[in-house]
């Protein structure tokens, strides 16, 4: 079977596996104990088993299926999880990370069989004997013996409601009998709902099948492991309904029985009960609460809690940028719609208005819905740092934990591909600077494990992204030192400089402060690369630091890099564009109120000092306005710096498509991009972040 | 072009003839996407004087210089027949050049192709890589690559 069409599909759906294992097996660390959890590693591992084999990638396979079996042990409560075992679990997770790397590259697994891996599963699988029956024996105890059916009796499991029972009665009337029936299929069978739906067919030419487990649809959709049960109502024999689904291919076996009056005892009761209690809220009566309902419940809620596959399509990233440009078009052609309607001013009926209205509305609409499918969750990427930040304690010795918050938070697709390694150096730095060790944290009165910070959330047009420690902060005087030692800043610049200064020189280049460099930070590689990276995605990173009570790294970034809404202003002849989202106000100034400090033009506004920037001089066109005109200034802000743009003419707000200039006018900072206004004209962006 | 190799046997290469001033320029074909009227042209602030500014090429914005002030001349008088020629080039993307007129397009073999070597300093010629016979003229083929570099 050729499966290379496949590979991409299955690399992408290996990775998420892989990325839930490591979430889970975190989770399970917490809380050993959860069923919710194994069953869920287990539901990944089996399904990662399968893919790797029907791909042919036998080692992967191999190994997954030995961490396949030590989860299914788990899940029957033969073996408890203990600390060395998790680690294990995580050397095996990562073997299968270099799996999926060297197939994403060669498409071959490679040779590496990772045998010391499958002995240290095997490990965990034999050194079971001894804790076995410890584990069994409660288990046994607290669930109904129901519980531990069989896989050949599961269909005993199948909720009876009264509707069963009143078939059951009629069927019974008509001389027609019940049967539960569990179908196994082959683990190597591929189309498991194909093969279940021979079954079905196969089923109803004998009678009527009354209820499945799972449901049918989820059967169809594949939403099952190797077997489902249903119980049938049917006048023929047990025998030849086993014999029919015999027939079909690829099934393994096919169990069952005649169902009796005793297993619909259990239904009246259940029904009694819950109209019962729901009555009379009776304390009595729940404690004799029969076991059926408390095995129900809980399976209710586990189907409810099962994270329910989401009807998704899967789109090449290229063509949604087709898709993002030809709206980009679609808002260009509808601009010049727009400004050629607004020229010819005699003959605009309202009419024409309204359509124009409508067809901005649609065009607006449209733009947002093409930004929404683009926009993916940072969870995809922030999911991978718990799992990073327990092996930084392994590997750093310290004790830290690491809180996440709005992981939903959604940015653009290529922008959050971008973000994971500043992301991932940030962190770093918290865990190896910023964090102390255990003993000084005791030290100055801190808990001795050290908290990490990870927040996202929505700010206007930007997504805020802060990594916050609670440990030493920056300490500017270590900085400045290593500044002189390293020539960066002579010691008399140093003498001046504002400890805000002094922090962005953390920024330059291969500048590290770290004592000693570490397997994990410090060989000043990262801070310079996280800014320039999130200055490529047209973002802003910020520190603020307090020494000895720790440091916060704010990442700002614009939520769309493609079209945004900007304010058009006239400079000298020139048309240029200025991102409303920098944007405060806009003010009249008379030319009167403006004052100099330090020679320097500076306006006052509501109490705070603006200094002014002429676009003109910076631009290098002539102002068309004379010295004694009122100025025009636009107010705009970056983090909490202000500075007022002087500008010589207001056009108006206009949804603009951000159009790269090229490389080979890359050296021009100020512009930071062109967009093509609706006359065809090229207008240029100006960046007013490299401005203040 | 794979076709007209086999039939002669040689390289052919198709130039598009371009005229600056008094002189006639090929420029490889190969390199040329299109061949634009001029348009209106919007200067970008900041940048090396024979850099123009962009047009918008239908929806693209493409950064144009004046070939005429990158080799040293006086700058361009626009008339009727000056073109705006879209080059692509693999280091430097897209990019669009203003030239006097454009002639034909002729097709010269390897054989016709000389090699000049150039002159020590003069910045001027090192544009030409080599000269091709066309009949009775010569003509100077432009090497692209430095034609489009950055200098100051």
């Amino acid at each position: 079977m050729d499966v290379s069409q496949y590979l991409e599909i299955f690399l992408d759906e290996t990775k998420e596996h892989l990325q839930n294992l490591n979430t889970q097996i975190l989770d399970l660390e917490q809380d050993a104990e959860n069923m919710d959890t194994i069953n869920e590693i287990f539901r990944a591992a089996h399904s990662l088993k399968g893919m790797a084999g029907t791909m042919g990638y036998k080692r992967m396979q191999n190994l997954t299926h030995d961490m396949e079996n030590v989860f299914s042990e788990v899940r029957n409560g033969t073996i408890k999880v203990q600390p060395n075992m998790i680690d294990i679990l995580f050397q095996c997770l990562d073997a299968l990370e270099e799996y999926v790397s060297s197939i994403q590259e060669t498409s071959d697994e490679g040779t590496n069989d990772n045998e010391p891996l499958i002995t240290a599963l095997n490990e965990i699988l034999n050194g079971k004997s001894a804790e076995a029956p410890k584990a069994d024996a409660p288990k046994a105890e607290a669930d109904a013996p129901k519980a531990e059916s069989t896989s050949a009796d599961k269909w005993r499991e199948i909720k009876l409601t009264d509707t069963e029972l009143d078939l059951y009665k009629a069927a019974k009337a008509d001389n027609k009998n019940f049967y539960g029936v569990t179908v196994k299929i082959q683990e190597s069978c591929i189309l498991k709902a194909a093969r279940a739906f021979l079954v079905f067919k196969a089923v109803e030419e004998h009678g009527e099948i009354i209820v499945s487990s799972p449901s049918t649809q989820d059967i169809e959709d594949e939403k099952f492991e190797s077997d489902f049960s249903m119980i049938i109502v049917s006048g023929d024999s047990f025998d030849d309904i086993k014999k029919s689904i015999l027939s079909v291919s690829e099934i393994e076996s096919a169990e069952g029985a005649t169902m009796t009056d005793a297993d619909f005892s259990n239904v009246a009761d259940a029904g009694k009960e819950e109209t019962a209690v729901e009555a009379v809220k009776e304390t009595k009566k729940e404690e004799t609460k029969p076991a059926t309902t408390e095995k129900a419940a809980p399976k209710a809620e586990k189907k409810g809690g099962k994270p329910v596959v989401n009807r998704t399509v899967r789109v090449d990233i290229e063509k949604l940028d087709v898709l993002m440009n030809l709206v980009s078009e679609l808002i260009i052609a509808k601009n010049s719609l727009v400004s050629s309607s607004s020229t010819e001013t005699g003959n605009r009926t309202s009419d024409f208005n309204e359509k124009i209205e409508y067809l901005e509305s649609v065009t607006t609409n449209l733009h947002e819905s093409v930004m929404k499918v683009r926009m993916v969750p940072i969870e995809s990427v922030v999911n991978k740092f718990p799992r990073m930040i327990r092996d930084f304690q392994k590997t750093l010795g310290k004790k830290m934990e690491l809180y996440m918050s709005g992981e939903e938070t959604e940015l653009d697709r290529t922008v959050v591909d971008e973000i994971g390694d500043p992301l991932m150096h940030l962190l770093r730095n918290a865990a190896d600077h910023g964090l102390e060790s255990a003993e000084l944290r005791k030290e100055r009165g801190k808990p001795e494990v050290g908290s990490i910070f990870l927040d996202a959330y929505q700010d206007g047009n930007n997504v805020v992204i802060e990594v916050r420690d609670d440990g030493n902060g920056i300490d500017t005087e270590k900085v400045k030192q290593k500044a002189i030692d390293r020539g960066t800043i002579t010691p008399e610049q140093a003498e001046n400089m504002t400890s805000k200064e002094i922090i962005d020189l953390l920024f330059l280049p291969s500048f590290s402060t770290a004592q000693k460099v570490s397997e994990i930070s410090g060989r000043g590689v990262g801070l310079d690369v996280v800014k320039s990276k999130i200055e490529a995605l047209s973002g802003e990173v910020e520190v603020k630091t307090k020494l000895g009570e720790g440091s916060t790294w704010i990442i700002r970034l614009p939520l769309t890099l493609a079209i945004i809404q900007a304010l058009m202003v006239v400079v000298g002849d020139e048309k240029y564009a200025i991102s409303l989202g920098s944007i405060q106000t806009i003010e009249d100034i008379p030319a009167n109120e403006i004052k100099y400090v330090q020679a320097k033009e500076v306006i006052q506004l509501r109490g705070s000092v603006i200094p002014l920037i002429r676009l003109s001089d910076v631009l290098e066109v002539e102002s068309t306005k004379s010295a004694e005109d009122n100025l025009i200034v636009v107010i705009v802000k970056k983090g909490d710096k202000l500075a007022g743009l002087v500008v010589d003419e207001l056009i108006g707000q206009q949804e603009i498509v951000i159009k790269s200039l090229g490389k080979y006018i890359s050296k021009c900072k100020i512009i930071s991009g062109a967009t093509i206004l609706g006359d065809g004209e090229v207008a240029l962006i100006v960046d007013a972040n490299t401005l203040i | 072009m794979e076709e007209l190799k086999t039939i002669t046997g040689n390289d052919l290469v198709q130039y598009i003839v371009i005229q600056i001033g008094e002189e006639q320029y090929g420029i490889n074909i190969a390199y040329v996407e299109n061949i634009v009227r001029m348009t209106h042209i919007t200067r970008v602030p900041k940048v090396a004087s024979y850099l123009k500014g962009v047009i918008n090429l239908r929806g693209e914005v493409v950064p144009v210089m004046s070939l005429r002030l990158k080799m040293g001349l006086e700058d361009d008088e626009i008339t009727k027949k000056s073109r705006i020629i879209i080059l692509k080039l693999e280091t430097h993307g897209t990019i669009g050049i203003i030239v006097d007129e454009v002639k034909e397009v002729i097709t010269l073999d390897s054989e016709h192709i000389e090699k000049v070597t150039a002159e020590a300093g003069a910045t001027q010629s090192n544009f030409v890589a080599s000269v091709g016979k066309c009949g009775a003229g010569l003509i100077s083929l432009l090497d692209l690559n430095v034609v489009v570099s950055e200098n100051e």
